[in-house]
């Protein structure tokens, strides 16, 4: 490639970005950030807006409305009420070192990482089963968003795991078994985002409800003798079809991580006695990590935020952050754009420290050995 | 009804939700489609008396319309105007109140727009519509005065109501035991757990937790702070009990004829929609009416503040609110009218609807049968606390 040598040629390749980086995101985010700080309101006049009940002055009492409790985290049967701050600082704090853990520590780095790990999902991970999900560990809050952007989590953190649980021995399959069929298997694969993602929720609706293919095999077999309540309008349904609807997308980092493994690593392992399976535990796996962990966070992070799959199949329990955001904005009636944005922006913080924190496990998905 | 026509009816559906159930009404009204426009309102007669002055204006009326609204039927007074021509209708469709005040205050422009009266204040707030000037307006005096009341801010006339409606359950009398479905506290029964569904509109569900609670017709527009968190708490135990809170009445019909629901709240539409569902067929379905009280709304007109066509939609509004377009209206979309005046039971097709709906009947759509919604004051609180619920 030839090299830029001007800086004026290289400003006017960064132009578009740039302009698409102000315009569309700079300028909107300094628009949200003065109405979470009542310097914006929805009314035209101060006058006006003791019609809608808006701040008319700065103030940070949105955020406070907001951040302002405290969390209770149920362990085994136990409660233990912690400040918001605290809670934050632990989860900042095992994410770091669930990223830097290996680098930090040279010896017994790993296990370091691997231990961070699971204290930081547990609190978030769940049974995805029947009407409410079995928890081992729970984060909750008296304040009605702080809960729900748990439970967000929570059912987000489950949809991703599901996904790459589905989707890594697909990938798997296609980048050491398909062999020259590979790339049309690959195809195929990602076949469904040609597709509406509406008409692919509906067509889950379908599945799932009562009379649905799922309930009348499982009556036709005597599983059970009516349908299944939780499997339609429920967090199920949501976490199914959030999980099904981001596989084809995610097979494509998974894969491009285990066909950009250098195979004589593999040879060299059975060389020296390893088992497959040992081979697979201790090499591929290790090597397929930042691409399992990137394939992760490109389900977690935009289905933090999910509106449409809740509302089409999620139920009276399946409301999740996304929802409350565009109710707060437009659906709920409430027109409180003031509390839509403070909650907007944390959501918004939330993503951007997780993707720095992730940003090594996010440049390695090609597959490279760090 | 041959084909075309079913086509044709089906893409008219206000909110989406109109029944081919009325197919034969509708081949009646299609035949009579020339019967509109034809009554004694002059427009341009009308052009020369108000504050505005439609002859000097010129440009397209841009309306923001429920979808089947855009239908000729209920503009052809203004169609056959000598202002049409240089001042088309051009119609948008809206999906609900809120997505439309949200899409105007973020810049869409429109001269005419068609929201319930509850958000009228939110309107005249953010400062995006300004009063209509009622002499131009013939019809309005046939809207009785407690509908044009909602409208009207500080003697300001913002909003003239079109259309009405009920809202409560629709049910399944087989399923559903005679003694509970004479309550709104058919929700709070267990036994009906996961087959009832309830709108997920904030104000809506705040309003039926406090009638539930009053266990008799309290007014439900204006509940105080304790009413509202007793609401709330009800509400979180009803939660339990629904299959879920829909946002798209089309959502609910289909889980009702599909045997996924044997009650859920609905408009009339809705209502009217699930008893003539082929499913339905030997079902008895059954519109209930509360001890509590009906929820009743009210929808209509305002005009964009902006608009540089205000004197030519005066006379589209004038054209599109009259006796014969509100029987149109109610044989179309089996919605009633807001316009009281006897003439227009007289116009209505299909005299079934006239019944079913108590549009013959004055006390019906007032309390304590039923409680029209009115903009409120607390409305944050309203919507606060069923976001709680919805969050719970």
């Amino acid at each position: 490639m030839q090299r830029l040598r001007t800086s004026g040629s290289t400003w006017l390749l960064l132009a578009p970005g740039v302009l698409l980086l102000v315009f569309a995101f700079l300028a909107p985010l300094y628009v949200i950030y003065q109405f979470s700080v009542g310097e914006r309101m929805f009314a035209q006049t101060p006058a006006l807006a003791s019609l809608t009940g808006e701040a008319t002055s700065f103030t940070t009492q949105m955020w406070s409305g907001f951040l302002g409790h405290d969390v209770q985290l149920k362990v085994l049967g136990g409660s233990f009420t912690l400040p918001l701050v605290a809670v934050g600082i632990a989860l900042l704090g095992l994410l770091l070192l669930t990223v830097y853990g290996s680098k930090l520590v040279p010896r017994g780095g790993g296990v370091l990482a691997i231990v961070s790990a699971l204290l930081l999902i547990t609190p978030f991970l769940a049974l995805p089963w029947g009407d409410s999900f079995p928890r081992l560990a729970e984060l909750s809050s008296e304040g009605t968003d702080l809960r729900l952007f748990f439970k967000s989590v929570t059912m987000s953190m489950t949809a991703s795991l599901i996904a790459v649980l589905i989707a890594f021995p697909v990938a798997y399959w296609l980048a050491f078994v398909a062999k020259r069929s590979k790339y049309v298997w690959l195809l195929i694969v990602i076949t469904p985002f040609l597709t509406s993602y509406l008409l692919r929720v509906y067509a889950w609706r379908l599945i799932l409800s009562s009379d649905g293919p799922v309930n009348s095999l499982l009556l036709s077999l005597g599983l059970i003798s009516e349908p299944v309540p939780w499997l339609i309008d429920s967090q199920f349904a949501v976490v199914v079809v959030l999980a099904y609807a981001w596989v084809p997308f995610i097979c494509l980092p998974i894969f491009i991580a285990l066909e950009n493994m250098d195979r004589r690593l593999l040879e060299a392992a059975t060389d020296l006695g390893a088992s497959r399976l040992m081979a697979f535990r201790r090499v591929t796996l290790p090597l397929a990590a930042p691409g399992l962990i990137a394939a992760f966070l490109f389900v977690f992070i935009p289905t933090i935020g999910e509106v449409i799959t809740p509302g089409l199949v999620g139920g009276t329990n399946g409301y999740m952050f996304g929802s409350r955001i565009q109710g707060d904005f437009i659906s709920s009636g409430s027109f409180d754009w003031q509390q839509g944005s403070v909650i907007s922006l944390f959501l918004l913080a939330v993503v951007l420290v997780l993707t720095a924190a992730t940003s090594r496990f996010l440049r390695n998905a090609g597959g490279e050995v760090s | 009804m041959d084909e075309q026509s079913r086509i044709e009816y089906s893409k008219m559906s206000r909110r989406g939700l109109v029944s081919l159930a009325g197919a034969g009404t509708l081949a009646a009204l299609f035949g009579n489609a020339n019967a509109f426009g034809s009554g004694a309102l002059d427009l341009s007669a009308l052009a020369a008396n108000g504050k505005f002055n439609p002859d000097k204006e010129t440009g397209p009326i841009r309306v923001f319309e429920w979808e089947g609204y855009d239908a000729k039927e209920m503009w052809a007074k203004y169609t056959a105007s000598k202002y049409a021509k240089s001042s088309p209708l051009k119609f948008t469709f809206l999906q609900d109140d809120q997505q439309a005040l949200a899409k105007v205050a973020a810049g869409a422009r429109y001269d005419i727009i068609h929201p319930c009266v509850a958000y009228t204040t939110d309107w005249a707030a953010a400062g995006l519509i300004q009063p209509w000037d009622t002499s131009m307006l013939p019809d309005f005096k046939g809207i009785p005065a407690a509908i044009r009341k909602g409208g009207n801010i500080g003697g300001k006339q913002y909003h003239v109501a079109f259309d009405i409606g009920f809202s409560t359950i629709v049910y399944d009398a087989d399923a559903v035991d005679p003694a509970d479905a004479k309550s709104w506290a058919l929700y709070t029964k267990p036994k009906y757990k996961g087959k009832m569904s309830c709108f997920s509109d904030g104000v809506a569900i705040t309003k039926i937790g406090a009638l539930i609670n009053a266990g008799g017709p309290i007014n439900p527009n204006k509940l105080n702070a304790a009413q509202i968190e007793a609401s709330k708490k009800t509400m979180m135990k009803v939660k339990k009990n629904l299959r879920s809170f829909w946002t798209s009445q089309t959502q609910t019909v289909n889980d009702f004829v599909n045997g996924n629901l044997i009650a859920t709240y609905a408009w009339p539409d809705g209502y009217w929609r699930i008893k003539n569902h082929p499913k339905m067929k030997g079902r008895n379905i059954k519109y209930m009416w509360p001890a509590e009280g009906r929820l009743a709304w009210v929808c209509g007109f305002v005009l964009a503040a902006d608009s540089k066509v205000p004197g030519r939609s005066h006379l589209a509004v004038a054209a599109a609110n009259t006796p014969k377009t509100a029987a149109w209206l109610v044989d179309a979309f089996q919605y009633s009218p807001a316009q009281g005046a006897p003439s227009v039971r007289q116009l209505i097709k299909t005299k079934a609807l006239i019944k079913a709906f108590s549009i013959d009947d004055p006390t019906a759509f007032a309390p304590p049968r039923a409680w029209f919604e009115t903009p409120l004051k607390n409305r944050r609180a309203y919507v606060a606390a069923a976001e709680e619920v919805k969050a719970s």
